[in-house]
């Protein structure tokens, strides 16, 4: 079983170094069948896709992020992939659309598919469209939306594509193909957001000119939150130690103050009326009635000058 | 400084009132020649609950462990007239003998609280080592404190109120005292107004007593 999954893995980077090496494997209109197939496969002739099909794959702007009119995905598979999908747009201002085909399926030539994107993602939130072929994923290809499409450069398009295949490729069953092959795309997605926003811009040299103000907006809004996590943990470690020291000097006073002893100086004091210890100094106060409160005793009188 | 029976104000070193006349003898006369050997906490009216009692030993302990010179007494009883508790306060500071106060303090170091249910009246007396320090006004404050409760009764409350007022303001005491006794250049002090008006009315004394010769009158 190891030496099947190593030979599928191997199979699928040998698959997307010929894509790689294709001289357009990410243009407007891709055509699979160009690329010569790997020694020792059978090579069989693509089927366009049936006639039927194609208004719901290329008729409209696609409704759903998930477009499988030839109900290719299982329904479980379906759903989970699209509340994927769902939950990526959410997340995410690039949209990911996913075009589901048959293995032995082609795009007609007669559909131009450059056309049918400026078409129909020209306007919206930017958008990454996939055409998708479930057991036969080297084939895939991936198309950007006019707002990104110049912001991306050919050789980050064509990576984004390989790696996702890669991670498709490491699993043996379709629906977890399908899975790992999105998860991928989209953890680019991020990345190409990040590369937009400027973040690696250093690395990468991706340009702005044609960036999407709403994208750009959202990004910046990302690239500023980063900055103030960063800020934040940095100044975590200092902030803490500040404070733990504030509070052992609080407490140290706190207990300095609780077990300190006070020592009077000892005074001569001559006796009076006969007291050896006392003269009788100090103060009265009463508490019979509420109608006496303690400030009309501050005074401190005789009994009898008080009963007059 | 004031006297215990009639409150008027009395020199410092008097030995009796010099306004009622009053001094230790007539306490003595009055409550007892004998020394009496009490219990710092003594609860002669019953006031105070068990509870209540191990509170306030243990607030009247605080006080010692910060203040180890000095402790703290309460007394209650039932006195028959409001006018007796201050000269009963004075007499029982002098003639105690405290059986449970630290060993080796005196009653100078003392600080008495009498509460006399009966009456509705309460007194805090102190020893003369404290005498220096503290004045009517301080005590005053600490009876104050404790004044709401004793109206409604709570004599344990109101007793831990004036006790923990009465350490504030030995805390504040002893920081002035120890403040005052740091080394200084003392400032020469200016003659009081009323030694002048003395040595005026004693130089207006002599001349009238020896009237100046008739060639000291010409010259």
């Amino acid at each position: 079983m190891k030496f099947l999954a190593h030979f599928t893995t191997a199979l699928a980077v040998i698959s997307v170094t010929l894509l790689a090496a294709s001289p357009t494997p990410a243009s407007a209109n891709p055509s699979p069948a160009e690329s010569p197939p790997p020694s020792g496969e059978i090579v069989r002739p693509f089927i366009p896709i049936p006639e039927k099909f194609i208004p719901a794959y290329f008729g409209k702007r696609p409704e759903s992020y998930l477009i499988d009119p030839q109900k290719l995905l299982s329904p479980s598979d379906f759903r989970d992939r699209l509340a994927f999908l769902n939950y990526h747009a959410s997340d995410s201002a690039i949209d990911l659309f996913v075009f589901v085909i048959g293995a032995d399926q082609e795009i007609p030539a007669g559909v131009k598919l450059d056309e049918i994107i400026g078409r129909f993602f020209s306007n919206g939130r930017p958008a990454v469209i996939v055409f998708y072929y479930p057991n036969s994923v080297q084939r895939s290809t991936l198309l950007l939306s006019p707002s990104i499409a110049n912001t991306i450069p050919q050789t980050e398009q064509r990576r984004i594509l390989e790696s996702a295949v890669m991670q498709a490729n490491r699993k043996s069953n379709v629906s977890e193909q399908t899975e790992q092959f999105l998860v991928q795309v989209s953890i680019r997605i991020y990345w190409m957001e990040q590369m937009i926003s400027g973040k690696s811009a250093k690395n990468d040299k991706v340009p702005h000119a044609n960036l999407n103000p709403a994208l750009s907006k959202s990004a910046a809004k990302a690239a500023g939150f980063a900055k103030l996590q960063e800020v934040v943990m940095q100044l975590m470690i200092p902030a803490a130690a500040a404070f733990v020291t504030l509070v052992i000097i609080a407490l140290l006073v706190a207990w300095r103050r609780l077990t300190a002893r006070h020592f009077f100086p000892v005074h001569q004091v001559e006796t009076r009326l006969g007291g050896n210890h006392a003269a009788g100094v100090g103060a009265v106060i009463t508490f019979a009635s509420t109608k006496v409160p303690p400030a009309s005793q501050r005074e401190q009188v005789s009994d009898f000058s008080r009963r007059f | 400084m004031n006297c215990p029976r009639c409150v008027q104000r009395i020199h410092r070193a008097a030995e009796s009132c010099p306004h009622c006349g009053f001094s230790i003898a007539d306490a003595d006369a009055q409550f007892g020649i004998d020394p009496v050997q009490i219990r710092c906490l003594t609860d002669s009216a019953g006031i105070l609950r068990r509870r209540d009692r191990q509170s306030v030993e243990a607030a009247m302990e605080k006080i010692t462990r910060r203040f180890p010179q000095i402790f703290v007494a309460l007394y209650t009883g039932s006195l028959g007239d409001a006018a007796n508790i201050r000269p009963f306060s004075f007499w029982l500071l002098n003639r105690a003998v405290y059986e449970d106060a630290p060993s080796g303090m005196a009653n100078d170091a003392g600080i008495l609280v009498t509460i006399d249910p009966e009456s509705k009246a309460a007194t805090m007396v102190f020893g003369y080592l404290l005498d220096p320090f503290l004045c009517t006004q301080d005590i005053f404050e600490c009876l104050s404190r404790a004044h709401p409760y004793w109206l409604d009764g709570r004599y344990a409350d109101g007793f831990l109120k004036a006790l923990n007022h009465l350490e504030v303001i030995l805390r504040k005491k002893f920081k002035k005292a120890r403040r005052d006794s740091k080394p200084q250049n003392p400032k020469p002090l200016a003659p009081h107004p009323a030694e002048d008006l003395g040595k005026g009315v004693r130089a207006l004394d002599q001349t009238i007593a020896e009237p100046p010769t008739t060639e000291e009158a010409t010259s």
